[in-house]
């Protein structure tokens, strides 16, 4: 038990940050983020004796990650993203500034993203290699590179409309 | 015009802080079970506390008419059965540790939400029944001590706090309680289907 506790710890601090930007990313507001990063943990440690070191752990972490973000906002129904990251801005008028509204207005550009181009985008924000997205999205890498390109102009195409109103 | 790697070097500079640290997690899982549990507690605690009062009223309270100690009785028994039935349904959820048993804790908590509202619901009109009964037999010498006011305060203000406890207060008791296990449920159900559908 408490090897088990400590290899969680060691893992959670590890991945946690990169799992919160990811959720982040997804939802576009702090308190369902940091919800979907105790769901996916919480899977982690309940499971964490399932994992076979055929992948990466942190690829096995990503893949919960990805499966708790589209299964969470399906079921708890949540607000429109527009409102949710919306509120990057208004909650922290302390910390405007230029850099602030240009990441505001990047999230607000991937909230406009469909569920799992949302998801995929992220990841490679966060330069993880493409095969770990494919393994990760379940898809081929082939067929994934095309989707990257596609979901890369698009989110350009969104950040420049917003930047521009 | 911005291009992309604006967009990831953005994206990059913005530093997220994780706030919670691995134990605190899991501590924070605990606690939102631990809620409905202390509240169950709280329930027993209470039932527990009313039945020590009776049974002392019972022991050294002095009255001269059967009518009075039956009715005490009547209260007692019902109060006795009422608290072991919460008892029973509180076990349930008592031992469990939901981060270590995720299935095993799901499936009790489910059978305490419907254990939950068979008490609050076909079992509580039972228990309203008997109490009534119960407390008609002991006002039945009691009044008699008072004056025909007061009887009549007295009366009109147990009829109403009774009817208040099984329709206002029992309905929000249950919804609120049932809300929060349907949250918890769902939420384990969750957590618990992306290894179901993979094992």
């Amino acid at each position: 038990m408490e090897n088990k506790e400590k290899l969680f710890k060691e893992i959670f601090d590890t991945n946690s940050k990169k799992i919160f930007h990811l959720c982040y990313g997804y939802t576009g507001d702090e308190d369902s983020a940091n919800d979907l990063l105790q769901e996916t943990f919480l899977k982690v440690w309940q499971n964490l004796d399932k994992f076979r070191n055929k992948s990466l752990i942190s690829t096995w972490i990503y893949r919960i990650a990805v499966n708790t973000c589209l299964t969470y906002l399906r079921s708890e129904k949540r607000q429109a993203k527009d409102e949710l990251t919306d509120n990057i801005i208004e909650n922290r008028p302390e910390e405007f500034s230029e850099k602030n509204e240009q990441v505001a207005l990047l999230y607000k550009s991937i909230a406009k993203l469909e569920e799992n181009d949302r998801l995929i985008i992220t990841m490679v924000l966060d330069e993880l290699p493409y095969h770990e997205i494919a393994e990760i999205s379940g898809i081929s890498e082939g067929n994934l590179r095309v989707r990257i390109h596609r979901i890369k102009s698009k989110l350009t195409e969104l950040y420049n409309q917003h930047a521009r109103i | 015009m911005q291009e992309f790697d604006h967009i990831q070097s953005l994206w990059q500079s913005h530093s997220v802080e994780v706030k919670i640290s691995s134990e605190e997690m899991l501590a924070q899982s605990k606690k939102e079970v631990a809620g409905i549990r202390a509240k169950s507690r709280l329930n027993i605690i209470g039932m527990v506390a009313s039945f020590a009062t009776l049974v002392l009223l019972l022991l050294f309270a002095e009255f001269e008419s059967w009518t009075t100690l039956a009715g005490l009785s009547i209260i007692v028994i019902v109060v006795a059965i009422y608290t072991f039935i919460l008892y029973q349904d509180h076990k349930l959820i008592a031992q469990n540790d939901i981060t270590e048993h995720p299935n095993a804790f799901l499936n009790k908590l489910k059978a305490y939400q419907l254990n939950k509202y068979t008490i609050y619901n076909k079992l509580y009109w039972v228990y309203m029944a008997a109490l009534s009964v119960g407390v008609i037999f002991y006002f039945y010498e009691k009044l008699d001590y008072l004056s025909a006011i007061m009887q009549v305060v007295l009366v009109l203000f147990t009829i109403v706090w009774m009817i208040l406890c099984a329709t206002v207060f029992r309905k929000a008791y249950l919804k609120g309680e049932k809300e929060r296990i349907d949250l918890l449920i769902e939420k384990f159900e969750r957590i618990s289907a992306q290894f179901q559908e993979s094992h």
